[in-house]
């Protein structure tokens, strides 16, 4: 059984890509959510609303962020 | 002839020592033919010997002893034996053959020996042979030990014309490859013969154990002696497609020091002449697929470099700041990254990175070299596995977002030439999981952000909360919350208007009357409802005193919309009306035209006025 070799899960050649792709999602919703703060009066703001948007916002910049920093030469 | 002099009071003095204790053969082994080689044209000595072993006696034999003088031991840096593949033949990557440090019985003091385990033993009559590399650093001596700029390099190199082994010596010959220059003086004994620049000693034939002859050689040699004292080389790994190396060096000129002044001005008109032993440069091999490759020491980048390289291997050709000569120093740093899947790979579980062990510097000799594996977070169960023995030891790093610090295996050895620039492995177990630590720990971070905005508009972090100005802010926010329901209910109603329209195409094109009445009577329903909302809402607004601006807006915003209200359902009887009675198209037309103007009319000033009431 010879050695596989391990490669990263994701191809090298995407990072660029895809960290432009994903901040830009990322703040987009960002944007949106802001824009939900701004725009409700207190009561007719909902809690799980601004949560669920902060959360798939947070995901995106997360994942956005790690390929950029992936992408720069920053191999964390 | 000062210098053989001392070397040959010094070695009689060990040649007297030994045949004192000499002590007879041992086992029946006897050496019938012996070839070295001694090669000194680098800085590095090598010393290839290829003894034919033979076994006299009934007994089987299955190792065979080494030996050196304790002098020469201290410089050895690497002792490998291997099977003697005969003159044409392929060299083949074959096991070399164990080699350990033994100390056996009555032997002579002041000597080291080595036993060299063979495949099988040998049985009585048989006969074997095999290659043995002997690699000594540091064993060539400057002498004149201070030189100036002008001078030629001289060095000192010391062995015996004869085999010293603990066996007898049938036939033995010793040849002694020179670098093409000046030889100064070398011992002439019997069977001496000189070719350009390589000596012949021998051959000699029937020699006794523990035989030994001092010559000394006494030559030029311009090669570089590069020494590095200390070499740091870091491999930290990162499993996201990168295998970093970051070397440290200290280096120094370890050949005659440089003595007197240095002129720039003779070194750069005449290099050969006055500097012929300083070195201006270093070679260094790199695997292919080599990327961002940086060369720069404590004030900066070093710009002196050349990088060339092709499908098989990368060459790296660096210039310190100034060249080097006899006892100057330089510390720079070189960097590099290679591609993960080079030398990462995978088996049964376990994954190990397969990378060299030294320096990729061509004939650097190293003291002290240190290697570190940096293992990304989350790595378990290390282990090495390196061809030759070193010391080890673990460490902790922190490094870009990491919690508790990445293992790092350290492995030291000294005494490093480049034969020791083999493969080794470390093996370690990590779960796939484990990667996603840190974009989780990203994710994590924004979040938190997240929530700390979603806090700071939730909390009411007003200091008093009986002030005019809170209170009127209160109110504020409650007549929002009011205008924005008001809007919704407008917006409805206006959908509803928009169905309606719709029905009425509808009818044009399929002449479907009960569905347009059918949708007549939802929307009117549905109209209703929405005007009882809409008569909370005013009534809550008539009653609040902060909302007394933009009341009169809202209420004409109401009454407008009613209007537009009847004025749709009117049009929308009189086209069910046309149709049911089959008048004509044209005629139901003019009826309903000016109907039509009055409503696109009003329903562009509900909208203008819910634009309005949106800014405020």
């Amino acid at each position: 059984m010879a050695p596989k070799p391990i490669t990263s899960p994701v191809p090298d050649a995407w990072y660029p890509t895809l960290s432009v792709f994903m901040l830009a999602i990322g703040l987009f919703v960002t944007a949106s959510f802001f824009i939900y703060e701004a725009t409700s009066s207190r009561q007719n703001r909902s809690l799980g609303k601004e949560l669920i948007t902060g959360a798939v916002a947070s995901v995106f910049l997360g994942f956005g962020s790690l390929f950029l920093l992936l992408a720069s030469g920053v191999y964390v | 002839m000062g210098v053989r002099r001392k070397m040959a009071l010094r070695f009689d003095l060990i040649i007297f020592t030994i045949l004192l204790f000499a002590s007879p053969v041992l086992s029946d082994l006897i050496l019938s033919k012996v070839d070295r080689r001694i090669d000194l044209t680098s800085q590095i000595v090598r010393i290839t010997s290829t003894l034919k072993v033979e076994n006299e006696g009934s007994e089987p034999v299955s190792e065979v002893l080494l030996a050196f003088p304790d002098l020469q031991v201290k410089d050895l840096a690497l002792l490998k034996a291997s099977p003697h593949e005969g003159k044409g033949k392929v060299k083949s990557l074959s096991a070399s053959l164990p080699v350990e440090n033994v100390k056996p019985n009555g032997m002579p003091a002041a000597l080291t020996f080595y036993a060299v385990k063979l495949p099988k033993a040998l049985g009585k009559g048989d006969s074997y042979t095999f290659d043995v590399l002997a690699v000594f650093a540091h064993a060539l001596r400057p002498f004149p030990e201070k030189i100036t700029q002008a001078d030629i390099q001289l060095v000192v190199f010391q062995e015996s014309a004869f085999y010293l082994t603990p066996y007898v010596v049938k036939v033995q010959s010793l040849s002694v490859k020179l670098p093409e220059s000046r030889i100064e003086s070398y011992t002439k004994l019997e069977n001496t013969k000189i070719h350009g620049s390589e000596i012949k000693y021998g051959p000699y034939e029937n020699l006794p154990s523990f035989s030994y002859s001092p010559i000394v050689v006494h030559f030029e040699s311009n090669q570089p002696f590069a020494v590095a004292q200390e070499v740091v080389r870091e491999i930290e790994i990162s499993h996201w497609g990168n295998v970093q190396v970051t070397e440290h060096y200290k280096l120094v000129h370890g050949g005659a020091q440089n003595k007197g002044e240095f002129s720039r001005l003779d070194y750069q008109a005449r290099p050969t002449i006055r500097g012929a032993s300083a070195f201006k440069y270093l070679i260094a091999k790199m695997p292919p697929r080599v990327h961002s490759v940086y060369y720069r020491d404590e004030i900066g980048n070093i710009s002196t470099s050349n990088l060339w390289g092709d499908s098989k291997k990368t060459e790296l050709l660096i210039e310190p700041r100034y060249p080097l000569f006899g006892g100057w120093r330089t510390a720079f740093t070189i960097g590099y990254g290679l591609p993960l899947k080079d030398f990462l790979f995978e088996l049964e579980g376990n994954r190990f990175l397969n990378i060299t062990f030294g320096s990729p510097m061509n004939e650097l000799v190293i003291d002290n070299l240190i290697v570190k594996v940096v293992l990304p977070e989350g790595s378990g169960d290390i282990s090495v596995s390196a061809p030759f023995p070193v010391n080890q030891w673990e460490e902790t790093k922190l490094s870009h977002l990491d919690l508790t610090g990445r293992p790092v295996v350290v492995l030291q050895k000294t005494n490093v030439v480049p034969e020791h620039n083999q493969f080794f492995q470390v093996y370690y177990k990590f779960s796939k999981l484990s990667m996603l630590r840190e974009p989780f720990m990203l994710i994590f971070g924004f979040f938190s952000l997240f929530v700390a905005g979603i806090v700071y508009m939730h909390v009411d972090m007003s200091i008093s909360k009986s002030s005019a100005a809170y209170l009127a802010r209160l109110q504020w926010d409650e007549v929002q919350a009011a205008i924005q329901q008001v809007e919704n209910v407008i917006n409805r109603c206006l959908t509803t208007h928009d169905k309606l329209e719709a029905s009425l195409r509808d009818l044009s094109r399929t002449g479907d009357v009960q569905a347009c009445k059918a949708a007549r009577k939802a929307a009117d329903g549905l109209l209703k409802e929405l005007s009882k909302e809409l008569k909370l809402v005013l009534s809550f607004l008539q009653s609040s005193s902060a909302a007394s601006q933009i009341l009169p807006k809202v209420e004409e915003l109401v009454a407008k919309e009613k209007d537009l209200q009847e004025k749709v359902m009117a049009k929308h009887s009189t086209v069910v009306d046309c149709y049911e009675k089959k008048t004509g198209i044209r005629d139901s037309e003019n009826r309903v035209a000016a109907q039509q103007q009055k409503i696109t009319a009003l329903r562009q000033e509900v909208e203008n006025l819910l634009e309005l009431i949106d800014e405020i």
